[in-house]
C-alpha cells in the first residue's frame, strides 16, 4: 500500500486530503508542523508528500531540499494559499513535482495525486511507440496514426495528445494541461483549454478513435477503446 | 547609471578647479599690490637721483655758470656709466658738453631752474628715460635725464617671478584638485555602485567594511538607514499580500469542501463554484497589480524571455476560441524578440488582453496581434474592430474596478487593463491606447534585451 504524508497546519484541509488519498487506497500520515514533517519525511517511506507553505516553523518550499538531502524519494505536491503564478513557478523551481492552490477542488486533488503516484512507479516512457489499440503515437517523428492512417496535428494538439497518452485512463484536468501543455500557471478564467481539446478530439473522431471523454465537472479522461 | 560618474567627477574637478583659481587671482592681488608699490619706490629713487645731479650741476652754476657746468659734464661724460643722460648746449644748438650730440626730438625744454619738478619720461630705443629738460640763461639747453632701465629691469624679473608663481600655483591647485577629486570620486563611487546594486533589485545590497568618521561616513550611514527602512517596507508589502491570501484562502478553502459534499443540486454548487473561480481571480490580479507596483523599477526575477515565442504560445492558446467566435484573427510575430521579463506575467498581460477582445468583439470583427522591433524596444500590438472604449472611460480605463456601463452583461471585474498596466510598469514597458478608426488598439512598449550571445 502506498503512504502519502500530509504536512498541513489546517485540520480541515488536512482532512479533505486524507480522504481523497484514501480513495485512492494510499495510507496517510499527519504531521501539522513543519519541523514534525521534515522528520516524518525523512524517516519513513512515502510515495507522495502533500507540503503546504505557511506552516508553523516556516514556508513548505524551503524545506523541499532539506527533505530531498534527507533521501525522501516521494513525489512532493505543494498545496498552498499562496496561488498566484509567481508563488506556483517559485515552489516548481525550488523542487516541487506539483503545486496546486488553495481553494482546490476535491477533484481536482485526486487528479494530481494520482499522477504523482503513477509518476513514481511508471518512470520509464521514452520508446518511441505509445500504442493504445489502433492508435498509435510516434513521439521522436510526431506523428498520429489511427488505423494506420495519418492524423495532421498541430505542435500543440501533438503535445496535448501525449501528456493525456502519458496519463491515459486518468482524468486530466483543464489546470494540468494548462500547467503541463502550455505552461502556464494562472487560471485564464474563460475554459480556453476546452477549444483545443474539442479539436483534438474531433479529428481522432473522425479518424475513428474516440480516445478523449469528459469526465463531468473534473475534466478529461483518455481512454482509447481497446479493440 | 555608468553615464552619471563622468558628470560626478566634473562635479567635483570644477569645485576644485574654482578654488585653485580663487587662490591664485588672491595672490595675483596680493603680488599686483606689491608690484606697484616697488615700482613707486624705485621711480622715486630715480628721482632722488635724478634731483641730486641737478642739486649739484645747480651748486656748480652758481659759481661759474656756463663754464662749470661744461666742465663738470665734460667730465661725468668721459665716466658715463650709461645710467645717466647729460647735454649742455650753445645759443646755436651746437653741443658744448655731454654724453651724446644730438638734442632728443620728442622732448622740448621748459623753465630754467635746477628743480626735478616737471620732469617728464621719455623713451630712446629700448631706455626709458626720466628726465629734466632745460633753457638757462642766455639761451644754453641744458638736458639732465637717469636712465630708468634698472627699474625696468627690477620690475622685469619681478613680473617673471610672479609669472612663474601664478604657474606653479595653478598647477598646484590642479594637482590637488585632482587629488581630491580623485578621493572623493572614489568614495562616491563606492555609493553609486551599491545605488545601481539596488536598483537592479538587490535590495539588500550594503557597502562592506567600517564606516569612516567623516562626512562620507555619515552619507553612507544615511543610505545604509534609507535602505533598511526600504527593504523593510518592501518585505512588509510582501508579507501582508501572503497573509492576505493565507487568511482569506483557507476559510474558501473549507467552503469548497464543503461544497464537494452537497449532492443533488449539480447545477447550484457549479454555480457557486464559478463565483468563488471568480473571486479568487480577482483577487489573485489585486494581489499580483500590487506585487507588480511594490517590484516596479526593480529589475529583480527577471530573465530573459523569448516574447516571440511567448506571444505565439498565447496567441495559438486563444486563436481557436477566437475563430469559433467567429473573429477574423492574425498575428503577426517577428520570431526572437527577447525582453527581460517574467514569462507567466507577460502571458497574464496577452491573456487579457486577448480574452478581453474576444470577449467584446462580435462575429466578423478583426482581431490582430503584432510584434515588431521599434528601435530598443519591442512594440507590441492588440488591437480589434470591436465596440472599443467608450470616450467617457478613455482617462480611467486602467484604474481598478473601471468597467463600462454599457457591459455590465459581460463577466468581467475591471481589473485587467489595470493588472496590464502594472505588469507592464514592472517590466519597465511603456503602455499607450493610440487613436484608432475602430475598435480597441492597445500598444506596449517592452524594453528590448539586446542580444549578446
Amino acid at each position: 500500500m502506498d503512504r502519502i504524508l500530509i504536512i498541513e497546519d489546517d485540520p480541515e484541509t488536512a482532512a479533505a486530503v486524507r480522504h481523497e488519498a484514501e480513495a485512492l487506497g494510499c495510507a496517510t500520515d499527519h504531521r501539522d508542523t513543519l519541523a514534525a514533517g521534515v522528520e516524518a519525511a525523512t524517516t519513513g517511506q512515502y510515495k507522495v508528500i502533500v507540503l503546504d507553505r505557511m506552516l508553523p516553523g516556516g514556508d513548505g518550499v524551503d524545506a523541499i531540499a532539506r527533505i530531498r538531502a534527507g533521501g525522501s524519494t516521494a513525489m512532493i505536491l505543494v498545496l498552498s494559499a499562496l496561488g498566484r503564478a509567481a508563488n506556483r513557478v517559485e515552489g516548481l523551481e525550488k523542487g516541487a513535482d506539483d503545486y496546486l492552490p488553495k481553494p482546490f477542488e476535491p477533484e481536482e486533488l485526486r487528479a494530481r495525486l494520482r499522477a504523482l503516484l503513477r509518476r513514481g512507479t511508471i518512470q520509464v516512457l521514452d520508446n518511441d511507440l505509445l500504442a493504445f489499440g489502433e492508435l498509435e503515437i510516434r513521439l521522436k517523428a510526431r506523428t498520429v496514426h489511427v488505423k494506420r492512417n495519418h492524423v495532421p496535428t498541430s505542435p500543440k494538439e501533438f503535445d496535448l495528445i501525449t501528456y493525456f497518452a502519458r496519463n491515459a485512463g486518468q482524468v486530466v484536468t483543464r489546470m494540468q494541461l494548462l500547467e503541463n501543455v502550455w505552461n502556464l500557471h494562472f487560471d485564464p478564467g474563460t475554459n480556453v483549454v476546452d477549444v483545443h481539446v474539442g479539436r483534438l478530439r474531433r479529428k481522432l473522431e473522425e479518424a475513428g478513435a474516440t480516445a478523449i471523454q469528459t469526465a463531468r465537472g473534473e475534466g478529461y479522461i483518455f481512454a482509447p477503446l481497446s479493440a | 547609471m555608468t553615464t552619471a560618474r563622468p558628470i560626478a567627477a566634473r562635479a567635483t574637478l570644477r569645485l576644485a578647479a574654482l578654488m585653485a583659481l580663487a587662490v591664485t587671482v588672491l595672490s595675483l592681488a596680493a603680488m599686483a599690490l606689491q608690484y606697484r608699490l616697488v615700482e613707486i619706490r624705485l621711480m622715486a629713487a630715480q628721482q632722488t637721483l635724478l634731483t641730486a645731479d641737478l642739486n649739484g650741476l645747480a651748486a656748480l652754476y652758481d659759481q661759474r655758470r656756463i663754464i662749470a657746468l661744461r666742465q663738470a659734464i665734460d667730465y661725468r661724460a668721459t665716466a658715463a656709466t650709461g645710467e645717466e643722460m647729460l647735454l649742455l648746449m650753445d645759443r646755436d644748438g651746437q653741443p658744448l658738453a655731454g654724453t651724446r650730440q644730438d638734442w632728443p626730438a620728442t622732448l622740448a625744454p621748459a623753465g630754467e631752474d635746477f628743480t626735478s619738478d616737471g620732469a617728464v619720461e621719455f623713451s630712446e630705443g629700448n631706455t626709458r628715460w626720466l628726465a629734466v629738460a632745460r633753457t638757462l640763461p642766455g639761451g644754453f639747453p641744458l638736458l639732465v635725464a637717469r636712465s630708468l632701465q634698472p627699474v625696468d629691469d627690477t620690475l622685469a624679473a619681478l613680473r617673471r617671478g610672479m609669472l612663474g608663481l601664478i604657474g606653479a600655483l595653478l598647477v598646484a591647485g590642479s594637482a590637488v584638485g585632482w587629488l581630491a577629486a580623485r578621493s572623493v570620486m572614489g568614495r562616491i563611487n563606492r555609493i553609486n555602485a551599491l545605488a545601481d546594486q539596488v536598483a537592479e533589485g538587490a535590495l539588500d545590497a550594503r557597502l562592506p567594511g567600517a564606516r569612516s568618521e567623516d562626512e562620507f561616513g555619515l552619507l553612507e550611514t544615511h543610505v545604509h538607514a534609507m535602505l533598511d527602512r526600504i527593504e523593510n517596507l518592501n518585505r512588509a508589502t510582501h508579507r501582508l499580500s501572503d497573509t492576505i491570501a493565507h487568511e482569506l484562502r483557507t476559510p474558501l478553502n473549507r467552503m469548497l469542501q464543503k461544497l464537494a459534499k452537497i449532492e443533488g443540486q449539480d447545477d447550484l454548487t457549479a454555480d457557486l463554484k464559478a463565483e468563488m473561480r471568480q473571486a479568487i481571480r480577482m483577487f489573485d490580479s489585486l494581489l499580483d497589480i500590487s506585487r507588480a507596483e511594490a517590484d516596479q523599477g526593480t529589475g529583480g526575477g527577471l530573465v530573459p524571455v523569448d516574447l516571440s515565442a511567448t506571444a505565439a504560445e498565447v496567441w495559438d492558446l486563444y486563436d481557436p476560441l477566437a475563430e469559433d467566435k467567429g473573429l477574423l484573427t492574425e498575428a503577426d510575430i517577428t520570431p526572437g524578440l527577447r525582453i527581460l521579463g517574467d514569462r507567466n506575467l507577460i502571458a497574464q498581460v496577452l491573456s487579457n488582453l486577448i480574452d478581453n477582445a474576444i470577449k467584446y468583439c462580435a462575429a466578423g470583427d478583426r482581431l490582430t496581434l503584432t510584434l515588431t522591433p521599434h528601435h530598443d524596444r519591442v512594440l507590441m500590438r492588440v488591437a480589434d474592430t470591436g465596440p472599443g472604449l467608450p470616450d467617457d472611460l478613455r482617462a480611467e480605463a486602467f484604474d481598478r474596478f473601471t468597467r463600462a456601463e454599457r457591459d455590465r452583461n459581460i463577466k468581467g471585474h475591471g481589473l485587467g487593463l489595470a493588472l496590464v498596466r502594472a505588469i507592464a510598469a514592472r517590466h519597465g514597458a511603456r503602455l499607450t491606447l493610440p487613436p484608432t478608426e475602430r475598435g480597441f488598439a492597445l500598444e506596449i512598449r517592452w524594453p528590448r534585451l539586446q542580444q549578446s550571445d
